[in-house]
């Protein structure tokens, strides 16, 4: 097809509507993944989680404290500033 | 005599001849004096000037924008202390990254933050678009006051680091920050002097408080090292607390009596007490900040002695503390009646920033007569209150200067950047957070402080665990002044980019307001104001009569 046909479209159109049966799909993703994370704690029940239980050990000694869970939310409420900061000098 | 009444003879003569000068001038080296100092601002620094941008008000607009970011982390600083307090392994973690901070540390460095940082940023920035307004002409230099915002920031910055550790590779790094901390204090300054030196009219009282505090900020310096007193106890304690009762309590005044009147529509209630303000923010000792001059010593560079006055040097400091209360009462008064004008109404209670400026004005006395007890505990030979000075510090920077000075930039927002704030009811929220955080949590704290005064007192050798208990509820409801300092940040960056114009007017509701109000019988004015009724509203005698009523015909 060339360039210049009729069928050609020239930019990308995003729908300005949330179609409203999208839940459905987030949802099944989130249940199928529950699901097989209960499904091989019943399968292999000695064996850590692949992938994940060798990222956790990183953070053993980290978090062990509540202060962790006050200082998270100091650093989403900074990027937040930081991410309008750069939506905004980006933004048309 | 002793060190403290030399040191404050000194500065007095040197602040009375600052003033001859300011009035008076430099006599024939006026002109070669002010080329010389507009060229130092500007075309000095080479291409460096052009990095920034020269128009009205982008020089405030960079301090209040660096000013509120510094809040966030003075508060997160001392949000972290109050907590280490209690749980001092808390942040053990980080020690792998040379990090091991104390709660002494991370309150110290917060200090740092909050006073240079957040209050020291705001006050500038409004001082910056206060005076050329009532000094009847512009900024000598905006795009040097906008430069030197990030200078300062930097100096800032190295202070807070210096604080938790003050020597970096064998240098003392306090002295950097305190090198580049003043050099951009006199830009500063310079330009401000520079500005008033073209006045167009009598400047008035806020103006005289603004300029005289920052200058009593160097020469209060320099009268404590010419006169050696630097070196002892007293001398570090007097010049932390000129520092604070001038830059930033006089400043502070200066800015506070402006935005009242700025923000009420009201005229500044008494000359007479904004006078009386001036004269004894100069004259006396303001009691409000910390009972050692650890951070005067710090910067400066000398060794930190304890405070161990001289009976006579004690006498001098109680007395002119004392004093100090009349200053600061005029002010709390001054801003009070200034907001609340000539009735009961504040005219413009929505505006963003008089909560805060309300807030910083009703908390001041108490907060100096408090500190007034514990400074005056300080200078005995057996300090009994000492265990709460920290606390009462970070009510006086938590409660009054911070409030005072973030109040100040919200209302002059509009005015600087040319659109308002986001969003008024997030920033209402924020308020609430801020202000209502730092008062009960600092309170509770103070109770947590009050318990391990008794169990010492007492010599209770296994310490209660209620203590730590109540300074963890403290430290978590401390956590809303952070929370609420990002909320004014956010609102502060989104306005600038999607605020509503400011010479716009927002519809604005309110659940109270009428159109109509039914006047039945005689009244004052009063009521029908308090009863929801507005400058617009309609008032609609009703007739009344003494005739017997009877049913209504359909």
């Amino acid at each position: 097809m060339s360039e210049s046909g009729s069928g050609a479209v020239g930019e990308f159109i995003q729908g300005e509507e949330e179609p409203s049966s999208s839940w459905v799909v987030l949802a099944f993703g989130l249940v199928t993944s529950l699901t097989l994370l209960v499904l091989h704690g019943i399968l292999y029940p000695s064996r850590d989680l692949p992938v994940i239980s060798e990222i956790l050990p990183v953070f053993d000694g980290v978090f062990d404290s509540g202060i962790w869970f006050f200082i998270l939310g100091i650093m989403v409420g900074v990027f937040t500033i930081i991410a309008t900061m750069m939506t905004e000098a980006t933004s048309e | 005599m002793g060190d403290v009444l030399t040191s404050l003879i000194l500065f007095w003569g040197l602040m009375l001849l600052t003033y001859f000068l300011m009035q008076n001038g430099l006599s024939i080296f006026n002109d070669v004096t002010k080329s010389m100092s507009h060229f130092m601002l500007e075309k000095a620094l080479g291409p460096g000037i052009d990095l920034v941008e020269g128009r009205d008000g982008s020089a405030s607009k960079a301090w209040f924008i660096q000013g509120m970011l510094w809040l966030i982390a003075a508060s997160t600083l001392a949000f972290e202390g109050l907590w280490l307090k209690q749980d001092p392994t808390a942040l053990h973690s980080l020690s792998a990254w040379g990090y091991d901070p104390t709660a002494s540390s991370l309150i110290y460095a917060s200090t740092y933050a909050a006073l240079y940082g957040g209050i020291g940023m705001l006050l500038i920035g409004s001082s910056l678009h206060i005076m050329p307004r009532l000094a009847g002409t512009e900024l000598a230099s905006e795009r040097n006051a906008t430069l030197v915002s990030f200078l300062w920031t930097l100096s800032v910055l190295i202070l807070v680091v210096a604080a938790h550790d003050s020597e970096i590779l064998g240098v003392n790094i306090f002295l950097i920050g305190t090198g580049m901390h003043a050099l951009g204090f006199i830009a500063i300054v310079i330009n401000l002097l520079l500005t008033i030196s073209d006045r167009q009219r009598a400047l008035p009282v806020p103006g005289w408080l603004i300029i005289m505090g920052m200058l009593a900020d160097p020469i209060s310096t320099a009268a404590t090292i010419i006169t050696g007193s630097i070196q002892t106890g007293a001398g570090q304690w007097l010049l932390a607390h000129m520092v604070g009762g001038t830059f930033f309590f006089a400043t502070a005044a200066g800015v506070a009596l402006y935005v009242s009147s700025s923000a009420s529509g009201n005229p500044l209630w008494s000359r007479s007490l904004g006078a009386a303000t001036l004269v004894g923010a100069l004259a006396t000792i303001n009691p409000v900040g910390d009972s050692n001059g650890m951070m005067a010593a710090d910067m400066l560079g000398v060794t930190f002695e304890q405070l161990q006055p001289s009976s006579q040097d004690s006498i001098v400091m109680a007395f002119l503390m004392a004093l100090a209360i009349i200053p600061i009462m005029a002010l709390a008064a001054n801003v009070m009646m200034t907001l609340r004008g000539g009735d009961a109404f504040i005219e413009n209670s929505d505006s963003a920033g008089i909560s805060e400026l309300n807030l910083g004005a009703s908390m001041l006395l108490p907060l100096a007569v408090a500190s007034l007890f514990v400074q005056s505990d300080a200078l005995s030979a057996a300090p009994e209150l000492s265990g709460m000075a920290p606390t009462l510090l970070l009510m006086g920077i938590w409660l009054v200067l911070v409030p005072i000075s973030l109040g100040a930039a919200l209302h002059l927002f509009p005015k600087v950047t040319g659109r308002n704030l986001l969003s008024r009811n997030r920033a209402r929220w924020a308020y609430w957070m801020m202000g209502g955080g730092a008062f009960v949590g600092l309170t509770v704290s103070i109770m947590s402080d009050l318990i391990d005064m008794s169990l010492i007192e007492a010599a209770v050798e296994d310490s209660s665990k209620l203590s730590a208990d109540v300074q963890a509820v403290g430290a978590i409801l401390f956590y809303g002044v952070a929370v609420g300092a990002i909320m004014h940040s956010l609102n502060a960056v989104s306005g600038l980019f999607r605020g509503t114009r400011a010479n716009v007017d927002r519809a604005t509701s309110s659940s109270i307001t009428m159109e109509e109000y039914s006047l039945v019988s005689p009244t004052s004015v009063r009521k029908i104001l308090a009863g929801g009724a507005n400058l617009d509203t309609t008032v609609v005698p009703v007739g009344e009569s003494e005739d017997a009523g009877s049913a209504t015909e359909l």
